[in-house]
C-alpha cells in the first residue's frame, strides 16, 4: 500500500516534468498530472492482479483515455491536451531498454520474448485509447439523441 | 475584385491556423475540422481540406456562378510539441466562428499565438529532470539512482534542445541522446556504489520516448486518417528503434574498451 502511494507521488511528478515540458496551460497542469498518476497506478494494480503487462497498459490507457474525455468535456479543452502527457508514463520505455540489453548480450530468445511483450504493450496503450475513443463517441451520440427527445 | 481578396485572406487565416496546430502536434482531425469551421464562419459554402502532417491543402469556393475557386498548398517541416497552442487556436477557432471577429483581428490574434514562448528554459530543465529521476525509481532504482537520474537528465534534454536548434534529424537527435545518457551513467555505475546504469538510463530514454507520435497515429486512424496514422506509427516505432540504439551502441562499446573507471 505505501509502496503504491510512494508510486502514486512519483508518477505525479513524472507527468509533471512532461507536462512542462509539452507547455501544457498552466490551469490544466493539476488535472494532467492526476491523469498520469491515474494511469500508472492503475497499471501497477493490473499487473499485480493480473501478472501481465500488457494488460496493464491497456486498462491504464483505457483509464487515461475516458478521464481525458470527462475533463476536455468539462474543462473545454482539447482532448489531446491531457491525453498525451498522461499516456506517456505507461510507454515500455524500460522495455525497450531491456530488449537492448538481451540483444547486447546476444540473448535472441529474451530479446525475441521482451521484445514482441514491449510491441504487444504499445498496441495495448493502442488499443485501450481505441476502444476509449469508440465508446466516448457512442456516449455522446447516445446523449444527444436523448436530448433530441 | 474587393469580394476576392477577402476570400484570399479567409483562405490565408484558415491555412494559418491549421499550420500552427499541426506544428504544435494535433491530430488530423482536429486541423481539419479548425479550417472548415473558420471558412465556413466567413460564408465560404464550398471547402476541402485535405491534411497531413507534411502538408495541409484547402480549396475554397463561395459556391455562385462568377466565383473563382482558390487552392492553397502548405507545405509543413519542423515540428514541435506545444499543446498550449493547440488549446489556445481550439479556442480561437470557438470565438471566431461564434462572434463577428474580423479576418484581420483574427490574423493578429494568430500572430500572438504564434510568438508565444515556451515555459523558460530553467524549469522546463528542472522537470525534464525530475522526470527522469522518477522514472528511474519507478523502474525500481533506489535513492542514488535518482540522484544521478536527476543530474544526467538535465544534462541530457539541454543537449537535445541544443540539437533541435540545429535541425538535426529526428533519428539522430534520439541517438545521440540516448547515447549521451547511457555514457553518463555508465561513468556514474562504475564509480559511486549503489548506483545501477540499467534504471538510469531508462529514466532519461523516457524523455525521448515517442508519446506524441504513438498517441496521435491512434487518433488519426481512430478518424480514419490511414497515411498520416501510418505515417505517425512509423515515426514512433524508429524514434525507439533509435533510443535503443544509441543506448546499445555505448555500452557495447564501453564493453570492448572494458570501462573506464575515475
Amino acid at each position: 500500500m505505501m509502496n503504491l502511494l510512494l508510486q502514486f507521488v512519483l508518477a505525479l511528478f513524472a507527468t509533471l516534468g512532461f507536462s512542462v515540458i509539452f507547455r501544457v496551460p498552466v490551469k490544466k497542469i493539476p488535472a494532467c498530472i492526476l491523469i498520469g498518476a491515474l494511469g500508472w497506478v492503475t497499471y501497477e494494480i493490473a499487473v499485480f492482479y493480473m501478472q501481465s503487462p500488457v494488460f496493464g497498459c491497456f486498462a491504464g490507457a483505457c483509464i487515461v483515455g475516458m478521464l481525458s474525455s470527462i475533463c476536455a468535456r468539462f474543462l473545454k479543452e482539447a482532448s489531446t491536451v491531457f491525453i498525451v502527457p498522461g499516456i506517456l508514463c505507461l510507454v515500455p520505455g524500460y522495455k525497450i531498454y531491456s530488449t537492448m540489453e538481451a540483444l547486447l548480450l546476444h540473448n535472441y530468445g529474451n530479446t525475441a520474448s521482451i521484445g514482441i511483450e514491449t510491441l504487444m504493450m504499445a498496441g495495448a496503450i493502442a488499443i485501450g485509447l481505441l476502444v476509449m475513443g469508440v465508446a466516448v463517441g457512442l456516449v455522446r451520440m447516445a446523449f444527444r439523441k436523448i436530448r433530441s427527445f | 475584385m474587393e469580394e476576392k481578396r477577402r476570400q484570399k485572406r479567409v483562405l490565408i487565416l484558415a491555412v494559418r491556423a491549421g499550420e500552427i496546430m499541426m506544428k504544435a502536434g494535433a491530430e488530423i482531425y482536429r486541423v481539419e475540422d479548425t479550417i472548415e469551421r473558420i471558412c465556413k464562419a466567413c460564408g465560404m459554402d464550398y471547402v476541402d481540406v485535405f491534411a497531413m502532417p507534411t502538408g495541409i491543402f484547402i480549396t475554397v469556393d463561395k459556391g455562385f456562378e462568377e466565383d473563382d475557386t482558390y487552392t492553397y498548398i502548405r507545405r509543413i517541416r519542423s515540428s514541435e510539441t506545444d499543446l498550449n497552442k493547440i488549446s489556445r487556436v481550439n479556442d480561437f477557432s470557438r470565438t471566431f466562428t461564434t462572434t463577428d471577429m474580423t479576418v484581420e483581428e483574427g490574423m493578429d490574434e494568430l500572430d500572438e499565438i504564434e510568438k508565444e514562448k515556451k515555459y523558460p528554459i530553467t524549469v522546463r530543465l528542472l522537470c525534464a529532470s525530475i522526470a527522469a529521476a522518477c522514472f528511474s525509481v519507478l523502474f525500481g532504482g533506489n535513492a542514488m539512482d535518482f540522484i544521478i537520474a536527476f543530474l544526467i537528465g538535465s544534462v541530457c534534454y539541454a543537449f537535445s534542445r541544443i540539437l533541435s536548434h540545429a535541425g538535426v534529424n529526428f533519428f539522430i537527435h534520439g541517438l545521440c541522446c540516448c547515447a549521451m545518457a547511457a555514457f553518463f551513467a555508465l561513468i556514474a555505475a562504475t564509480s559511486i556504489p549503489g548506483a545501477h546504469y540499467g534504471m538510469i538510463i531508462a529514466g532519461c530514454l523516457m524523455l525521448f520516448v515517442p508519446g506524441v507520435a504513438i498517441t496521435n497515429s491512434i487518433r488519426d486512424f481512430l478518424s480514419g486518417d490511414m497515411v498520416s496514422g501510418l505515417g505517425r506509427m512509423a515515426e514512433a516505432f524508429l524514434t525507439a528503434v533509435s533510443l535503443a540504439a544509441g543506448a546499445g551502441i555505448v555500452i557495447k562499446l564501453w564493453d570492448m574498451i572494458g570501462g573506464i573507471t575515475l
